[in-house]
């Protein structure tokens, strides 16, 4: 079994600083016209660099592109699809971040890749591995307003399509870490069937990457034993609601790879080691999977930037004791 | 609640009008506060204009003919980090992305939350002191404060959430004992987790306002309280001030199957548009509003604060809202 500490999503596009508003600053002269598209991508570009070199810095194994070109994780996937249009800001589940809604307004297809370029700039220059990072389709779909009034199904089997061809793309760009996130089906857990079919999907077209998906913003301990059984390598979770979803862990084992998601992405108490590690000794008495990731519970934008960095530094102190411990 | 109110000394009209709590700040407030942010005009400057700015909204809501009027919050920037700077145990932290390119910074509970004395209650006695009509006092809920701000001090949630009840149960006796008859206490963000209502959250209102004798609101925005319907009555206040003007036909039919059983403030009127709604639209949506709740327990307002809008547009919506209630009033 080995330990690997990860990144999961987002990290702050700026900082405290005056060194650190050069997004911010680039944005709004974008916005305003007095920068090209072109210009604004290349400062885009240099924070991602950025935002990558900090995740190595605070010594990750793996980490992500910090999704700097992110609006937000819905529309980011959604306004460049066929049948979507991109509506007004809606609250991004119980968070205090907003994200624009799409509109499904024709049947949804994808026109071009959507993040393969994105991943080929982050991979080239990192020197550890990315992961890259993807909404699941039972999430899009749910958080899509349909106009067609096709209903949730449809909606989410072509949104599968979409996924699929996006994870095969990014498979052909090299990435071995694929994480689809689903934060959706815990608020509707009657719905674990269709999240399955629509995985099955999915995973068909994903040999050599590990292909996670990652369940945040409840307690995901009700549908726990259920999501065992989806055709996926890796399991990923947000501890931060309550302590049910670990005691399904301990009670039902776990066969596949699993990230915990012990370190709060959503508030700025650095994490005690000990507690943390405690959770980590008790997971490891029933795990059967390959490898076990220590991460952050979601992505880290809900964070001011130096909090995201020192949470990192600290989770990659507490992954190297849990390391000697289980050595 | 009608008895509550008269009890109280306070004989309000039928369907009395009233506005969710802050009204757009004037331009010449918008840079003293830009200068005074730079170091360039000391506070008391800043404090003048704060309350040129307040007397000039009270004899505007006057002036419309409101009945229960507000201090319009000229010297408030964000409604938690306002309370959070006011009280102890909160710092502020660094930049946040709320959407776009937009960024905000949280305050962030770094140790025991204390009252260290009145936050509100001048602002509240001074414009009290320019009508005779009531003003009420306004604070912060303590679900909203605790779900805003970081938590670096309490064990959990629940635990910060009780201690922020603690600390506003002092502001609102302070009010109550300065003279304010009605307090509302701002919840937007109650229902983030649903079943923290009753682990807590009910609690917590209940430490607010436990033994403080005053009519009690609490204002909860759209897209928040069909999560906690009906359980959200359970909050032990006497009127709800809900967000309805976009969902008006919902929530008639969420009432006809779980009866409103307490007094409810009707959002009439979109603070997000800047179109201005004319009366017939408003005087649609208080009939509308009647069919599920009985005249003596409706109160009609806007939907939300009506600081994002400008000030001929907050005054053109409350100007059809008077009137419409006017007519609905004659009809019944």
């Amino acid at each position: 079994m080995e330990l690997l500490t990860a990144s999961v999503g987002s990290y702050p596009k700026i900082g405290d600083g005056p060194e650190a508003q050069r997004h911010r600053q680039a944005y709004s002269r974008w916005e305003s016209g007095e920068i090209t598209d072109e210009e604004f991508e290349s400062i885009q570009d240099q924070v991602t660099l950025e935002v990558i070199r900090e995740q190595v810095e605070a010594g990750l194994d793996v980490v992500t592109d910090g999704q700097i070109r992110w609006y937000d994780p819905v529309s980011h996937i959604a306004r460049k699809l066929a049948g979507c249009e991109i509506d007004g800001l809606l609250r991004f589940f119980d968070t205090n971040f907003y994200f624009r809604q799409p509109v499904v307004v024709g049947r949804i297809e994808r026109r071009e890749s959507v993040l393969r370029r994105e991943f080929e700039f982050a991979a080239a220059a990192s020197p550890k591995p990315v992961r890259a990072v993807i909404m699941g389709p039972y999430t899009l779909a749910r958080l899509s307003i349909d106009r067609r009034g096709a209903g949730t199904r449809a909606l989410v089997d072509e949104f599968s399509e979409v996924v699929a061809a996006e994870v095969r793309d990014l498979v052909g760009a090299g990435a071995r870490f694929i994480q689809i996130d689903e934060p959706a089906i815990l608020v509707h857990p009657e719905d674990v069937n269709i999240l399955a079919r629509a995985l099955e999907h999915v995973a068909s077209s994903s040999r050599n990457a590990e292909i996670a998906v990652h369940f945040y913003f409840e307690d995901a301990g009700k549908i726990y034993p259920r999501l065992l059984d989806l055709p996926v390598d890796c399991l990923s979770f947000d501890f931060t609601y309550g302590e049910n979803l670990l005691d399904e862990i301990l009670d039902a084992g776990c066969d596949k790879n699993l990230g915990l998601g012990l370190i709060d992405g959503r508030n700025t108490r650095i994490e005690e080691g000990e507690k943390v590690i405690e959770v980590v000794r008790k997971v490891v008495e029933v795990f059967e999977g390959r490898r076990l990731y220590l991460n952050p519970s979601c992505g880290l934008e809900y964070l001011p930037r130096d909090v995201a960095f020192r949470k990192l530094q600290n989770m990659v102190r507490i992954a190297e004791r849990i390391r000697e411990e289980i050595a | 609640m009608r008895k509550k109110l008269r009890d109280l000394g306070l004989d309000l009209p039928l369907l009395p009008t009233t506005t969710v709590g802050s009204f757009p700040k004037p331009a010449y407030l918008q840079e003293a506060r830009r200068l005074h942010a730079a170091g360039k005009i000391d506070v008391r400057r800043l404090r003048e204009l704060e309350e040129k700015a307040t007397r000039e909204w009270i004899s505007a809501q006057l002036e419309l003919g409101l009945d229960v009027l507000v201090d319009g919050e000229m010297y408030r920037g964000d409604m938690a980090t306002y309370f959070a700077e006011h009280l102890d145990g909160f710092g502020i932290s660094g930049l946040v992305r709320s959407y776009g390119n937009r960024y905000y910074r949280k305050p962030v509970i770094k140790g025991e939350v204390r009252w260290r004395g009145p936050i509100t209650v001048e602002w509240w006695r001074f414009a009290q002191g320019l009508t005779e009509k009531p003003v009420k006092g306004m604070i912060t809920g303590p679900y909203t404060m605790m779900d805003w701000s970081f938590n670096e001090f309490y064990p959990s949630r629940r635990d910060a959430c009780l201690a922020l009840a603690r600390a506003l149960h002092e502001e609102v006796k302070a009010l109550a004992k300065a003279g304010a008859r009605i307090i509302q206490i701002d919840e937007p963000a109650i229902s983030a987790r649903p079943k923290e209502l009753p682990e807590f959250a009910v609690e917590a209102m209940r430490t607010v306002t436990e033994g403080v004798n005053a009519y009690f609101i609490t204002h909860i925005c759209y897209g928040a309280f069909e999560f906690i319907y009906p359980q959200m009555l359970e909050l032990p206040v006497d009127n709800f001030d809900l967000e309805t003007s976009n969902s008006n036909l919902d929530l008639v039919d969420l009432f006809r199957k779980y009866p409103f059983t307490k007094d409810i403030s009707f959002g009439l009127v979109d603070v997000h548009s800047h179109v201005v709604e004319d009366r017939r639209t408003i005087e649609a949506r208080i009939r509308r509003a009647l069919e599920v709740v009985r005249p003596d327990q409706l109160w009609v307002d806007p939907d939300c604060g009506l600081k994002t809008r400008t000030a001929e547009e907050s005054i053109g919506k409350l100007r059809a809202m008077v009137e419409a209630v006017k007519s609905v009033r004659e009809s019944i």
